[in-house]
């Protein structure tokens, strides 16, 4: 048996769930009996991240399967970071999920009771867990789609956090179902993408995409189809065969595609379809269909800003760019109170860290679209800013070697007041090497380095090009590897200028 | 051998200098290594020969152990003048060592103090509270305070809870927004929480930070009361007690229950409920008018029952309210103007030494006489030898004694407007 690594040590010890029933006592009582594995491994079971930069500020990361919540949900988070101060804030990420900044521990026994009486979760959100579930974030108002995700999103969730679902995975692990032309999906490792087997609906499995700091891969066709009933018990099926035989020695090469180059796609789907036998039943695995993997996905995501009719006549989605995805109280407060008055009070959140509201009948399309929320969270942002993606940075985070959110925010606005963009630009900006702003899914990624400047080092980007979401998907190549970010707008306008068809505005007269 | 592109041996001379491109990978190995010696690391960072870089700090930071962080700390309270960006990474461990070492930099350089206080605040230390509330609270620059209010917020279980609620109480009226709306956001983390936002209602809040204590409040919907009284035989509840628990329920939004003893039955050990919601649970109302037995014995009792079902405030008997007693006070004295004898006070027959202290103390304030009757079995002839005296009976609601006495000396005291009112904002003030 492999030697285990030491967070594999930790884990061992005990399940994080356990802390659960003694939340209360440890943050009513202080918490200086958590050692260091308990504090910043264990607690991320119950989503609670103690974060090095804000020692005493933790952070709790939800789980909000498909991106899908409501104006009350809103509040209760919105009440959550508004006791913060200004140490409280929140995030959208690109799992279309939330997480809170500047709680303290104190916060958490209440908060979990709280999200519990609005039908929400922080379970398992974080560190070797399968991660919130993303789907469709038009699911159920979109004309497009060939299948409404979120009750398929539900079911997997319920699944995975149920007691027959994985506790102590090797390393993390991404779901999501596609349900549209544009759900681009290739990043998780387990995706399912529409599909017609014999005329019917279902999906293609993909299975091993991710990316990290070591390697970036895009998911590949494992060769099953399923139809939709089949989603939850093959997601555990697959969970609980990683849980087996994940390697825990070197967490750098351990997530699910390392697995499947170990032992070789046809085995790896030959056991897959053992442990499936072993959840759903024999039967349930002899009906499984061999696929080539062809799908329904044929173009990059939309953007869902704007105002766009529904499925359901007379109703409208309106998306609202949220900048970098950051939100804080008043404006969640904000949204939620937008949703409830204009809305169904449904809202739903994007990979692309933006909002929109759903349900918004015609009549009241005008009064909601002067609201004073939507000259800050825009129906109509800039080609660059619609689309730029972001990781924390490092406000937050130990890593990350730049401020991503606010050069990206500057950035993004200095370069659309020089150019007019013919079309939108995906720009994704990411801290450092462990990308969790997926650069190499950006038309232009954007990673946080160091660079010498006149003889001083600097801050600085290492940029990448050509990444794609669209039908032949490919990931973003480095292009240059160390730009200080003094010089970051001249030399992205020059790219967006020769590669984008970008043109310089006309200066005022 | 030592390699500067691979796995590395943990030697400093051998890390990739800042914006190598190899630098990132090679202390992500570093970080990783089962085993990692950091004395070589402090040792060269404290004679300058690996620079300080944050990348390198944040490494290390997560490897230090109880031994070498305050080590490294200490390093990092020696340089002129210290890197603040590096100061929560350095300062995450948590040791009685590491927050001496703060408390002693303090000393040295108070300019820092802006800097230290947060990190001494982590440590936790009880010992600490004392200096993190003076500087919060003295007089000085805002960077200042607000650093020893944010060292007292995370370390905020860990401090004696009196001088913390006076602190943060204290700050909630500061003359600094910021300072007293993030005191708001503390008091409403503590233990009873909803009745110390309550008790800013007297100070001059700047109105944001009134406007924060109101949103605080609406996230602390007043707790379900137990209101614990006398019934009647039979089972019956007075029809005044179940008025009260109605106009109650809709002053406060919160659930009031009644909870009747009678001789018969004794305690109501009654069904629990469902686990009420929050993390202060029900309050339980002694609505009792002298500590006879049901306080003595009964009382006890019933909270124990009660804290089955989860948290219980338990509150004294009503009698014992300074502002019930001075209500009961002001309706002597208007019963005692053009009287020719001083009021009277007819309460249940009550044994020991506390229920007489009790009566005496009543007497003393009220400037009544108190004379017992058993509400069980009144004698309406004894009593018609009293009634040359006014006569307030001291009985929430309707019972036999209430029910002998003649009309003319008026009802039970839940139906005299003043003792009513009075109950009623009390009760619905309640957290």
């Amino acid at each position: 048996m492999a030697t285990l690594n030491k967070v594999e040590q930790a884990k061992a010890s005990f399940c994080g769930l356990d802390l659960a029933p003694r939340l209360g006592e440890l943050s009513a009582a202080g918490w200086e009996s958590l050692d260091e594995a308990t504090l910043t491994i264990h607690l991320k079971w119950l989503g609670i991240f103690f974060r090095p930069v804000t020692p005493g500020r933790f952070m709790l990361r939800l789980r909000l399967p498909n991106g899908v919540l409501n104006a009350d949900q809103l509040d209760v988070l919105a009440e959550a970071i508004d006791r913060c101060g200004s140490h409280g804030s929140a995030d959208i990420t690109t799992r279309q999920n939330i997480q809170l900044r500047g709680l303290l521990l104190e916060d958490m026994p209440p908060l979990m009771a709280a999200l519990e009486r609005v039908g929400l979760t922080s379970r398992q959100s974080g560190h070797d867990n399968p991660r919130n579930v993303t789907g469709n974030p038009l699911a159920g108002i979109d004309p497009e789609e060939f299948i409404d995700t979120r009750p398929l999103v539900d079911r997997i969730q319920a699944a995975v956090l149920g007691p027959e679902g994985p506790r102590n995975l090797p390393r993390k692990f991404n779901v999501a179902v596609g349900g549209a032309p544009d759900s681009f999906l290739l990043h998780n490792d387990l995706a399912f993408l529409p599909a017609f087997n014999d005329g019917t609906l279902g999906f293609t499995v993909m299975v091993g995409g991710f990316f990290s700091a070591q390697r970036n891969e895009l998911a590949i066709p494992l060769g099953l189809w399923l139809p939709a009933d089949q989603l939850p018990a093959f997601t555990l099926a697959v969970l609980r065969h990683y849980e087996r035989q994940g390697d825990r020695s070197n967490r750098n090469k351990t997530r699910l595609m390392y697995l499947i180059d170990a032992v070789g796609l046809d085995t790896y789907r030959a056991e897959v379809v053992e442990s499936y036998g072993a959840v759903a039943g024999a039967a349930a695995a002899l009906a499984l269909v061999p696929h080539d993997g062809t799908h329904l996905v044929c173009r990059a995501p939309r953007d869902i800003c704007g105002v766009h009719a529904q499925k359901q006549p007379g109703l409208h989605w309106v998306g609202l760019h949220v900048p970098m995805g950051r939100l804080h109280a008043d404006s969640m407060t904000d949204l939620a109170r937008l949703a409830r008055t204009y809305g169904s009070g449904g809202l739903r959140l994007s990979e692309s860290q933006n909002a929109l509201i759903a349900d918004v009948p015609s009549d009241r399309l005008e009064a909601l679209l002067a609201e004073p929320l939507l000259r800050h969270f825009r129906v109509d942002p800039g080609p660059l800013a619609a689309e730029a993606v972001s990781c924390t940075g490092n406000r937050y985070c130990s890593f990350a070697l730049i401020p991503t959110k606010s050069t990206a925010q500057a950035v993004v606005e200095e370069l659309e007041r020089r150019l007019e963009v013919p079309h939108g630009v995906r720009t994704h900006w990411t801290g450092c090497p462990n990308a969790c702003g997926q650069p190499y899914m950006g038309a232009i990624g954007l990673m946080g380095a160091k660079a010498r400047k006149d003889g001083a080092m600097v801050e600085a980007v290492k940029v990448f090009l050509g990444g794609s979401m669209a039908a032949d998907p490919r990931l973003a190549e480095l292009h240059d590897k160390g730009i200080p970010l003094s010089e970051l707008p001249e030399a992205l306008e020059q790219i967006l200028v020769e590669r984008f068809g970008a043109r310089p505005r006309a200066l005022p007269a | 051998m030592l390699r500067r592109d691979g796995d590395p041996t943990g030697d400093p001379a051998q890390l990739p200098p800042p914006g190598d491109p190899g630098r990132w990978p090679w202390l992500q190995h570093l970080r990783r290594r089962p085993q990692l010696e950091l004395a070589p690391w402090l040792t060269a960072l404290e004679e300058g020969s690996v620079p300080a870089e944050t990348d390198l700090l944040t490494v290390l930071a997560e490897r230090v152990d109880s031994s070498s962080a305050p080590r490294l700390l200490a390093w990092w309270l020696q340089q002129d003048p210290p890197d603040p960006t590096l100061g929560e990474r350095i300062g995450r461990w948590r040791e009685a060592s590491c927050a001496e070492l703060l408390r002693q930099a303090l000393m040295r350089a108070p300019q820092q103090a802006p800097l230290l206080l947060p990190l001494l605040g982590h440590q936790r230390d009880p010992a600490d509270a004392a200096l993190l509330s003076r500087l919060a609270l003295a007089p000085g620059a805002a960077a200042l305070r607000r650093a020893a209010l944010e060292g007292l917020a995370v370390g905020l279980s860990s401090w004696p809870l009196p001088a913390l609620r006076r602190t943060l109480t204290q700050l909630a009226a500061d003359l600094d927004p910021q300072l007293a709306a993030d005191a708001v956001d503390l008091l409403a983390r503590l233990p009873q929480a909803r009745a110390l936002l309550l008790g800013l209602a007297a100070e001059r809040l700047d109105p944001a930070v009134a406007a924060r204590r109101q949103r605080r409040l609406h996230a602390l919907p007043p707790s379900p009361l137990l209101l614990l009284v006398h019934g009647r035989s039979g089972g019956l509840i007075p029809d005044d007690l179940l008025a009260l628990r109605d106009t109650l329920e809709q002053r406060r939004g919160a659930s009031v229950r009644l909870l009747a003893l009678t001789a018969a039955k004794g305690s109501p050990h009654a069904p629990l409920p469902p686990r009420p919601e929050g993390p202060e649970g029900a309050t339980l109302v002694p609505l009792f008018l002298v500590p006879g037995g049901h306080v003595r014995h009964d009382l006890p009792a019933i909270a124990d029952h009660w804290r089955q079902a989860g948290p219980l405030r338990r509150l004294p008997f009503l009698g014992a309210w300074r502002s019930w007693q001075q209500a009961l006070t002001q309706e002597v004295q208007e019963l005692a103007r053009g009287a020719a004898a001083p009021p009277l006070l007819l309460h249940h027959p009550l044994d020991g030494a506390l229920g007489q202290r009790y009566l005496q103390h009543l007497s003393r304030i009220t400037g009544a006489g108190c004379r017992p009757a058993s509400y069980s079995a009144p004698d309406p002839q004894e009593l018609q030898l009293a009634i040359r005296s006014p006569v307030l009976a001291l009985a929430l609601a309707a019972n036999r004694l209430t029910d002998s006495l003649p009309l003319e000396l008026g009802p039970p005291l839940l139906q005299r407007p003043r003792l009513q009112r009075v109950l009623l904002e009390q009760l619905a003030a309640l957290p």
